[in-house]
Parts: C-alpha cells; sequence; structure tokens
C-alpha cells in the first residue's frame, strides 16, 4: 500500500503542490488527472524519489520512504518518450539493468516478459527502427525486468495514435493484474483516465480536486472543476460521435 | 532538482583547479605585469612607452590595415563560395571539392603559407618564373594579405555556410511571386538574413589575422604587425618582459571588442527549426559565373601550396626540376628533424587526449548535472575563445618561467588545450544537450551509478562528438605556432616552430618536408575518425 501524508512542494516560491493526502491499495491501477501545470509530473517524480518533498511522508507498505533515496525505493518509471538508449538494439534495452543485478530476474522471466509483451520479433531492431507502440512496450519490458514495487508511467499514451493507444491501454491493465502490480499512470485526457484505472486522482493547481473510482467521478462530482473540466470535456466527445453515428445510423 | 553526486562533485574541482591555474591565473599575472614599472613600483609607464615607440604605433596601424584588407576579402570570398555551393545548381562534384579543399589550410601550419607563398610569388616562385617577372612586391602588405585570406578563408565559409542553411528557400519564390526584381530579391531573402553571419565572417576573419604569427613571422619582411612586436619584445636580442605585457593586454583588446561583437552579431541570425528543402530555379548566367569564380578561387588557392609538396622533390627548385629523393632522405637521416616531428606527435596525441577529456568532462558537467556553479564552465569557454594563443602563451612564460614547468611538454599541450578550449567544447554540449533528459534517471533506475552510466549510454551515444573534438584538438595541436612559440624549449621544439628557426637558414625544402609531413598527419587523422564516425552512424541507426 502506497501512502502520500500532507505532501507539498514548492519551486522557488511556487507551490506546485499542496496538501497531497491519498491512500493506493496494492495492485490499484491509479490515474492522476488535471490540466497542464497542475503538478501531475512533480507528484509523479516526488513518489519516484526524483524529486525532494518539502513537506509530507512517503510511505510504502508501512516504511517510510520519504528520505530514501531513488534508488533504494524499488519503485520505476517508464518515461513520456520512453528514455531507450539508442545505441542498444531492443534486446539490450530490456536486460540493460540485470548487468547490474543478476538476480532479479532469471533468463526465463525475462523471456516471459518479452512473450507477454510480444516483443519476440523485434528483439534484435534498433530503437531506431521501433515503432511507437514497440518502443513503448521496449520500456515497459526494461522497466518490469527489475520487478519494481511500483509502476510509474508518465503519459503512456499520449505519444501514440488510435488503435495502438487501446492496445497498449489493455497491455498496461493486463501487467498490473499478471503482476499484481500498483500502476500509476499521468495522463491528461479523461476518458483514458477513466477507462483504465481502478481509482482517478484529479489534481487541479497542486490540489486534490476528487480521488475516487470512475463511477463516483462519473456520478457524484465533488464541485465545479470535475464538472466543467473533466465531464465536460467527455459530454462534448459524446456528442461528437454522438452525431457521427447518429446521423449514420438514425 | 536532484543533488548532486559526489563523483560530479570531484570532475568539477578538478576542472576548476585547472582552470584557475592555466587559464585565470596567468591572465592575472600577465596584467599585472604590464602595470610594473621599471623601479619595480606600479603604474602605467610601460603604457607610456608602448605609446611612445613609434615602431609599435605603426605595426598596430599595419595590424589593423592588413587585418581590415583581409576581413574584407576573406568574407566576399568565403559568400560567393558559400552561395555557389547552397544556392545555386553548379556541377556536384565541385560543390564538394570547394566544401572539401578550402579545409585543406586548416591542415597546414600558418608559418607555411608564407614560403609556399614565396615559392609561388617571389623572386624565384612558381609563377613569377611562368610570367617572366615579379607580379608585386609579397614581403609585406601584399604577402600578409595573401597569407591571411587563405588562413581565414576555412573558418570565415564554414560559417556563412552554416547559416545559409537556415535561409528558408521558398522566401525566394514568394519574392520572385511578388515581382520583385533580381537585385531587390536577391538582397532581401539571401544578403538579410545572412547579415549577422556575414559580420561573424569580417570580426573571425579580422580577429584571426591580427592575432596571427605565423604568416608575418615568415612573410612580413620589414611591414611590422603586433605579433611581431610582441615576438621580437620577449625573444629578441634584449627581452623585455613589461613590454610584452604591454603589447598581449593591447592584443588583447581587439579580440576581447570582436568576442563582443561577435556575440551581438549572433542575434542578427536566423532561427529556422526546420530546414525546408526547395528547388532552386535554374539559371544558367548565374551557375556558370558561380562555377567558373568559385573554380578560380580554390584552384589559386590551393595552387599556392603545390609548391610545398614539389619543391622537396626536385634537385634544386625552381632551377634544377629533375626528380630527386635526396632531400627527402636527407631529412629522415637527420635526427634533429626526425625528433622534431616526435615532438609534435606527442604534443598532439597528448593534446587531444587530455583535451577531449577535460571538454568533454566539462560540457558533460554544463549539460547534463544540477551542479550548482556549473555556469563557470561556460565563462572559461568565453575567456578561452577571447584570449589569442600568442597572449596565453607569453601569460604562461611569465606565470611559470621559474616553475619545473618550464621547457616540459606538459606545459605546451595545458596551453593548447586551454586555446582551443571553445570549439570542442561547444561541439560536446551541443551534441549532450540534445539527449534524452531522462537517461541518467533511467540508468540509475537500472542499478548503475553516475559513472557507469556515463560510460554505458552517454558515450557511446556521443562517439561521433568525441572523435570530431578529438580530431580538432589533434590538428590544430599539430599546426599552431602562436600558442606555443613563447614555450618550446631545445628539448621540446614542435615542427611550427622549428620550420620558423630554419627559416634563418633558408632550409626551404626541410620547411616543406616537415609541413608536407604535418599535413599528411593531419589528413589521416582526419581521415580515421571519418571512417569511425562512419562506423558509428550506421551502428547508430
Ligand atoms: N524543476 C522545476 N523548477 C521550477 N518549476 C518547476 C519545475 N518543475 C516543474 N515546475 C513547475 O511546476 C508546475 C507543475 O509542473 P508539472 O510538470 O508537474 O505539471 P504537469 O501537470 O505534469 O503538466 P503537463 O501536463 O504539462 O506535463 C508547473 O508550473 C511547472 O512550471
Ligand atoms: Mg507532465
Amino acid at each position: 500500500m502506497l501512502e502520500l501524508q500532507n505532501i507539498s512542494k514548492q519551486f522557488d516560491q511556487k507551490v506546485v503542490l499542496e496538501n497531497i493526502d491519498l491512500k493506493i491499495n496494492s495492485g490499484e491501477i491509479v490515474s492522476l488527472l488535471g490540466p497542464s501545470g497542475s503538478g501531475k509530473t512533480t507528484l509523479l517524480n516526488i513518489i519516484l524519489g526524483l524529486t525532494r518533498i518539502d513537506q509530507g511522508k512517503v510511505i510504502f507498505n508501512n516504511e517510510d520512504l520519504s528520505n530514501v533515496d531513488m534508488k533504494n525505493r524499488g519503485f520505476n518509471i517508464v518515461f513520456q518518450d520512453y528514455a531507450l538508449f539508442p545505441h542498444l538494439n531492443a534486446y539490450e534495452n530490456i536486460v540493460y539493468g540485470l548487468r547490474n543485478k543478476k538476480d532479479t530476474a532469471s533468463a526465463e522471466e525475462v523471456r516471459e516478459y518479452i512473450e507477454f509483451l510480444e516483443l519476440k520479433p523485434h528483439l534484435k531492431k534498433r530503437i531506431g527502427e521501433l515503432s511507437g507502440g514497440q518502443k513503448q512496450r521496449v520500456a515497459l519490458a526494461r522497466t518490469l525486468v527489475t520487478k519494481p514495487k511500483l509502476l510509474l508511467l508518465d503519459e503512456p499514451l499520449s505519444a501514440l495514435d488510435g488503435v495502438i493507444k487501446e492496445s497498449i491501454k489493455e497491455r498496461i491493465k493486463s501487467i498490473a493484474k499478471e503482476f499484481n502490480l500498483t500502476t500509476i499512470i499521468v495522463t491528461h485526457d479523461p476518458e483514458e483516465a477513466l477507462t483504465i484505472s481502478d481509482k482517478i486522482l484529479i489534481i487541479n493547481q497542486g490540489n486534490i480536486s476528487q480521488f475516487g473510482t470512475p463511477f463516483e467521478i462519473i456520478n457524484q462530482p465533488k464541485n465545479d472543476f470535475v464538472k466543467e473540466f473533466i465531464l465536460r470535456q467527455l459530454q462534448i466527445k459524446r456528442q461528437n460521435i454522438y452525431n457521427l453515428f447518429g446521423e449514420k445510423y438514425a | 532538482m536532484r543533488n548532486a553526486k559526489p563523483e560530479m562533485r570531484v570532475i568539477f574541482i578538478i576542472i576548476l583547479i585547472l582552470f584557475f591555474a592555466f587559464l585565470i591565473a596567468p591572465l592575472l599575472v600577465l596584467f599585472f605585469r604590464s602595470f610594473v614599472t621599471d623601479d619595480g613600483g606600479a603604474g602605467f609607464s610601460n603604457y607610456m612607452e608602448a605609446l611612445s615607440n613609434n615602431t609599435l604605433i605603426s605595426a598596430i596601424g599595419n595590424s589593423i590595415k592588413v587585418s581590415g584588407a583581409t576581413a574584407i576579402i576573406t568574407t566576399m570570398l568565403a559568400f560567393t563560395l558559400a552561395y555557389a555551393v547552397n544556392f545555386t545548381r553548379i556541377y556536384q562534384p565541385l560543390k564538394s571539392a570547394v566544401k572539401v579543399g578550402i579545409l585543406i589550410p586548416m591542415l597546414i601550419p600558418t608559418i607555411t603559407y608564407g614560403f609556399a607563398i614565396m615559392y609561388t610569388f617571389g623572386n624565384q616562385g612558381l609563377l613569377t618564373k611562368l610570367f617572366g617577372r615579379n607580379l608585386f612586391e609579397i614581403y609585406g602588405f601584399n604577402g600578409l594579405l595573401i597569407g591571411y585570406v587563405i588562413y581565414t578563408l576555412p573558418a570565415a565559409f564554414l560559417l556563412i555556410h552554416n547559416s545559409f542553411k537556415y535561409i528558408d528557400k521558398k522566401f525566394i519564390i514568394v519574392s520572385k511571386l511578388m515581382g520583385d526584381r533580381t537585385l531587390r530579391s536577391f538582397l532581401n531573402t539571401v544578403v538579410r538574413p545572412l547579415l549577422g553571419a556575414l559580420g561573424g565572417a569580417f570580426v573571425l576573419s579580422f580577429i584571426l589575422s591580427f592575432t596571427d604569427f605565423g604568416i608575418p613571422a615568415s612573410v612580413g619582411g620589414t611591414y611590422d604587425v603586433v605579433a611581431t612586436q610582441l615576438y621580437q619584445a620577449m625573444l629578441g636580442s634584449i627581452p623585455d618582459f613589461s613590454q610584452g605585457a604591454v603589447i598581449a593586454v593591447m592584443m588583447l583588446f581587439p579580440a576581447v571588442a570582436g568576442v563582443i561583437l561577435l556575440n551581438y552579431l549572433e542575434r542578427f541570425n536566423f532561427h529556422y527549426d526546420k530546414f525546408s528543402e526547395t528547388e532552386l530555379t535554374p539559371s544558367k548566367f548565374r551557375d556558370s559565373f558561380f562555377g567558373v569564380t568559385s573554380a578560380v578561387v580554390l584552384l589559386a588557392m590551393l595552387s599556392v601550396f603545390v609548391v610545398m609538396f614539389i619543391a622537396p622533390f626536385v634537385t634544386a627548385f625552381p632551377y634544377d626540376l629533375s626528380f630527386t629523393w635526396q632531400h627527402i632522405t636527407g631529412i629522415f637521416q637527420s635526427n634533429d628533424l626526425v625528433s622534431v616531428y616526435r615532438n609534435s606527435l606527442i604534443v598532439a596525441v597528448l593534446t587531444a587526449v587530455l583535451g577531449t577529456i577535460i571538454t568533454y568532462g566539462s560540457a558533460l558537467l554544463n549539460a547534463r548535472t544540477p551542479i550548482k556553479g556549473k555556469q563557470t564552465v561556460d565563462i572559461f569557454s568565453m575567456i578561452t575563445n577571447t584570449v589569442p594563443g600568442m597572449v596565453l602563451g607569453l601569460s604562461y612564460l611569465l606565470l611559470f618561467n621559474d616553475s619545473s614547468l618550464k621547457g616540459t611538454f606538459i606545459i605546451i599541450v595545458l596551453c593548447n588545450i586551454m586555446h582551443y578550449f571553445t570549439t570542442p567544447y561547444l561541439m560536446a554540449k551541443n551534441a549532450l544537450t540534445k539527449m534524452n533528459p531522462d537517461w541518467e534517471t533511467s540508468g540509475e533506475l537500472l542499478g548503475d551509478n553516475w559513472i557507469k552510466t556515463v560510460y554505458r549510454v552517454i558515450l557511446p551515444n556521443s562517439v561521433s562528438t568525441v572523435l570530431e573534438m578529438f580530431s580538432y584538438y589533434f590538428i590544430n595541436a599539430m599546426v599552431t605556432i602562436s600558442g606555443v612559440i613563447f614555450l618550446v624549449s631545445a628539448q621540446t621544439t614542435v615542427v611550427a616552430s622549428k620550420i620558423n628557426e630554419l627559416q634563418h637558414f633558408a632550409k626551404f625544402n626541410e620547411i616543406f618536408v616537415l609541413s608536407v609531413l604535418i599535413f599528411l598527419t593531419n589528413l589521416l587523422v582526419r581521415a580515421v575518425c571519418d571512417a569511425l564516425q562512419k562506423r558509428a552512424a550506421i551502428y547508430k541507426k
């Protein structure tokens, strides 16, 4: 279980996060949803241990990690642009971490991850030869091989187009189920957040606007921001789709 | 953001110490030395003395005159060549020839230019023979001008050539569609966007000519310029350290002004994000004009160096043109000259290896770490860009003359590293900034420490830049004379400074053979680096 207690963060006088307080259960997928500049990436980096907190605590399985180095927290992240190493091929990227800690994953396990992510035909390819969705899966594999206790994903879908987006979405869901992996996903797309996650954390201007299941968000929006900003977008989308298909099938 | 790692601090401290000891301290000593009066007090008397020295004043005037003339001619030629390469449809191989050929002078020491000019235009010169008379007096202004133009043309060309890439060729089409006449269209769509680069080329050529020592050392004759005055003050019959310091400070002034001007001109440069590829309109007249002009300029420039390859292989140039190996074998039998060449190699290899490590480390700290005070490296880079080689060399002489560093290879190497720091530093910084900013974090999460990520990820992804930096340092260390002329000892003489000695004994065959050796060595290093770069590029794909 991940617990964030009263987390606040300022960048040179500017408050970026304020009193973030919540609990995430093991194996849950949680989306961080909010407009640009609301502090999503900052919160993700705080959990990861990349950014120091000014106030509050990060607690994981009852252990206070607030002052533990990023390296020793045992979490891992897939960056928005993947940060794959272009001089290595897909396979070399995936097993990069094993050079440092041989015993994290056995050869058998690595093969399983590769099978699971359907990367077998692409292992010998250079990063530049992979498509966006393939890169995404290689980055996921590279991260999973380290057996993180918590998986963080920064905008994992924003660089992908239509159909691939949906398939990666399913993939992320099944990873979380299969490996019982607590997963936190940053996104600014309400539809994405509501369809992928067990719970959604809506942030606005550094504050929690609402934290709840998709059902709660849709049916009991807590404030105007959630109504106006989040739900409104979905309604417009629905209307557009309705218009398109409505005409055709009317 | 994140905290600096201890390894970063260690590297930073080493770099700070290096720069304070071998850049800041020597320059401060030079500056203070220029105010130390003959009786040991402080004051302006050295400057007064310098300003009342008519030879020096006229040397300054001469330097300004000839550097100014060089700057104008070089800028025009460089523009013409860059235009031909970028905006005409001249014969493709000619374009490639211009792009490669123009860089050849960079592989040869400037002091050799002078002798090549003598053997081409001088009393017994190639062209003089062909025309049956002296075309003009080469010692002095004319010789300097030719030498400086050849010397500055490559740098000016590269600068303008790079800016041409930023010109949007669609503007030309738009301007044509709007009904602009040729001249107006040309001014608006080509000259206007290039103003910054043209100004930059002018200033750069001026500074390079103003501060070069090799060319005036060979063809200067009795035409005094600042560089030769500085040399005479320090290594003449009666060395005068105070006068030397004053002249060095005076030489520094135009360089400082020039760099400030360059930074200012930078603002006029256009920076489009994307290069657009547009068909050029055909024009017979334009293409034949620029084709012929660029071929002539290139041939003229290269023809000056032809003698360098002929003279050592004939019995007695230009009287007896029968082929002989005699001079070549003579030189390889002379221990003296072979050891001078060996010295040059030692210096160039050490400069290239250590220089690349130091510059890469500096750029790494600046571009990819959160360490506090990393901006100081940028300041060091600006200073090294400003200080002319002769001034740096002299300040080393003043500071280290009584130390055990005197007369060692290491002082020459350090001087070279500082002297040529800016360009490789910017190359590395540019490459490192472009890389994904999350690699270090990824590496760390995958179990690396920082050094390990640098070694396993950052370095392999900048192989090409590292090779570029290496060859830049190597080639410049091979050809520089102004930087090392004050620092070489009998044991550490390098080829360029040896040539300066050999001229007093009129040993021109030796001069040319040594120059050819430098040229071939540089060519080889360049070729090897190119080949390795190509491999790295394929490997990365
Ligand atoms: N290192 C930093 N120094 C100063 N300010 C920062 C820094 N990092 C982020 N900020 C500021 O903190 C605020 C929140 O940034 P953050 O990147 O967390 O937003 P975000 O929700 O991820 O936005 P986006 O959707 O655009 O990625 C922004 O106003 C940003 O300018
Ligand atoms: Mg973000």
